[in-house]
């Protein structure tokens, strides 16, 4: 009781006490998220242009319908059209002891399998979960900006003689680029903060010191106010590095 | 002014005299986390069960109290003590010394200890070869307690999560070397599973469940430990106990 009024409502005494656990917790969540929006992006491109494959004749013609766009259709429904939550613990606990497990996994099998899954388990589920999922969401927004740009401009560029790649790489995507950087940085905040959820598989990131602390003390404003300022100034951040690309690539709409 | 004063007070009366009423006739909430099977665990018709589940009730018809019990994840159970949200807590809380500075106890209803589970095929013998070791453990629990003493409490090879199924998930997948947590759930749960099995560190020290209510509700504390010293007394104690644990009752302290 002495120790509650010497800090007032605000015990700082016990964020300071597990104070190495916060900051792992901080650089994990950084790291996790920054590792996400770069997979989460290049997964994204790769699905979007999926979706968009189209071709005249046949065969390829089939071929993008069955081979590009129905996959790519039914990986963005999946990914979209069910919890992050749920698709974590469907990763951790069935996914990936069917690949890596120290019995008889199908990748990796044996001590090494031991060793990989003690030390990075719930990194690489976590990390895959958000991947998957950040890149569903991704793809739509490359595809919407994709298809927001003139036929003109890829008809023009293919009839001076420019390939389909090369159209996509020095016409097409440039511009889509900009119309996509707000949804892009939308994405990568909510990103941030849906990493708080692989706590529930007991990687050790910012919302899981906080429960931590909250499990030891049953004290939640603590913990919880603490990571919550923490969260908020890393979206601070990512907000304003979007707002300085968007500045940068910006500079060619404003003639 | 005297007619008003009179109407003021006999109204004033009469809610006191309501609001007791209704405190009497009012159905308690009881919190339990319906994760810690056998000792709360929800059936398949969704309903709460267990050794805990079947103690309150026979408690609280001694005591003549109301009650409905609701599953309340374990995380969050000391704050909605704390809320308000239920009245008292039984959920297989081991009474401590941090605890009773925050909440109040009634008499133990059951012996426990901390038990280890482990793979079959490894060497650990007690708490100490756990040292370096990958040891999962519940947010919060006693075994978190443990695992913090002995290896400090933001030591990184310490996992905690949320209920005691994703630990023993955990630990079948060898995502943790051990699992630590109350003898009675670890029991129950590794022989569910065939390549677990159990290790009994005698240097554990023996520890006591009991119900909690809120700091300085004597009025429901004395109630309950009234109906708890019935239930002890008429031998229905016991019964619970065998049908549960399928062993005979210890002896426990009345305090």
């Amino acid at each position: 009781m002495d120790q509650l009024l010497w800090f007032g409502w605000f015990r700082a005494d016990i964020i300071a006490e597990y104070a190495a656990l916060f900051w792992r917790g901080l650089q994990m969540t950084i790291l996790v998220t920054l590792i996400c929006i770069v997979q989460g992006t290049l997964l994204g491109l790769a699905i979007g242009m999926a979706r968009l494959a189209e071709a005249r004749h046949a065969p390829a013609r089939q071929l993008c319908q069955y081979a590009l766009r129905w996959p790519a259709t039914v990986y963005v429904s999946f990914f979209r059209g069910t919890p992050l939550f749920v698709q974590i613990l469907l990763i951790h606990f069935a996914v990936l002891p069917l690949f890596i497990n120290p019995a008889d996994g199908l990748l990796i099998s044996g001590e090494a399998a031991r060793n990989l899954k003690q030390n990075y388990g719930a990194f690489m589920s976590g990390v895959a979960a958000l991947t998957l999922n950040a890149g569903a969401y991704i793809s739509e927004i490359f595809r919407a900006g994709i298809q927001s740009i003139d036929r003109g401009q890829a008809e023009a560029s293919r009839s001076l003689g420019l390939s389909f790649p090369r159209t996509m790489y020095h016409i097409v995507l440039p511009q889509a680029f900009r119309r996509m950087l707000p949804p892009l940085g939308n994405n990568a905040i909510s990103l941030l903060k849906d990493s708080s959820l692989i706590s529930a598989i007991g990687l050790t990131e910012l919302a899981y010191a906080a429960r931590t602390v909250a499990g030891a003390y049953s004290r939640y404003w603590e913990p919880y106010l603490t990571i919550s300022l923490m969260y908020w100034a890393l979206t601070l951040g990512l907000a304003y590095a979007v707002k300085k690309l968007e500045a940068r690539y910006g500079r060619g709409d404003s003639r | 002014m005297n007619i008003l004063t009179r109407i003021m007070t006999s109204l004033g009366l009469f809610i006191l005299a309501a609001g007791s009423l209704h405190a009497q006739n009012r159905e308690l909430v009881v919190g339990s986390s319906a994760t810690y099977r056998p000792f709360a665990y929800e059936s398949p018709s969704k309903e709460i069960v267990g050794y805990d589940v079947d103690i309150i009730k026979a408690v609280a018809q001694k005591a003549g109290l109301q009650i409905k019990v609701v599953n309340t994840p374990w995380t969050g159970i000391f704050a909605a003590l704390n809320n308000g949200d239920v009245d008292l807590v039984i959920s297989g809380v081991t009474i401590n010394d941090k605890r009773k500075q925050s909440y109040d106890f009634t008499a133990p209803y059951f012996e426990a200890r901390q038990l280890i589970a482990v793979q079959k095929d490894s060497p650990v013998k007690t708490l100490k070869d756990l040292a370096g070791k990958k040891v999962g453990v519940v947010t919060g629990s006693t075994g978190d307690d443990t695992a913090s003493r002995e290896f400090g409490k933001t030591n990184p090879d310490i996992r905690r999560f949320e209920s005691t199924p994703v630990v023993i998930s955990e630990l079948v997948n060898s995502g943790v070397d051990a699992a630590i947590g109350d003898n009675g759930v670890i029991a129950f749960r590794a022989q569910e599973h065939k390549q677990l099995k159990t290790v009994n560190d005698p240097s554990f020290p023996k520890e006591y469940f009991g119900i909690v209510v809120k700091q300085g509700n004597k009025a429901l504390l004395d109630k309950l430990n009234a109906g708890l010293a019935a239930v002890k007394a008429d031998g229905s104690y016991a019964q619970i106990y065998k049908k549960w644990f399928q062993a005979e009752a210890p002896v426990l302290p009345a305090q």
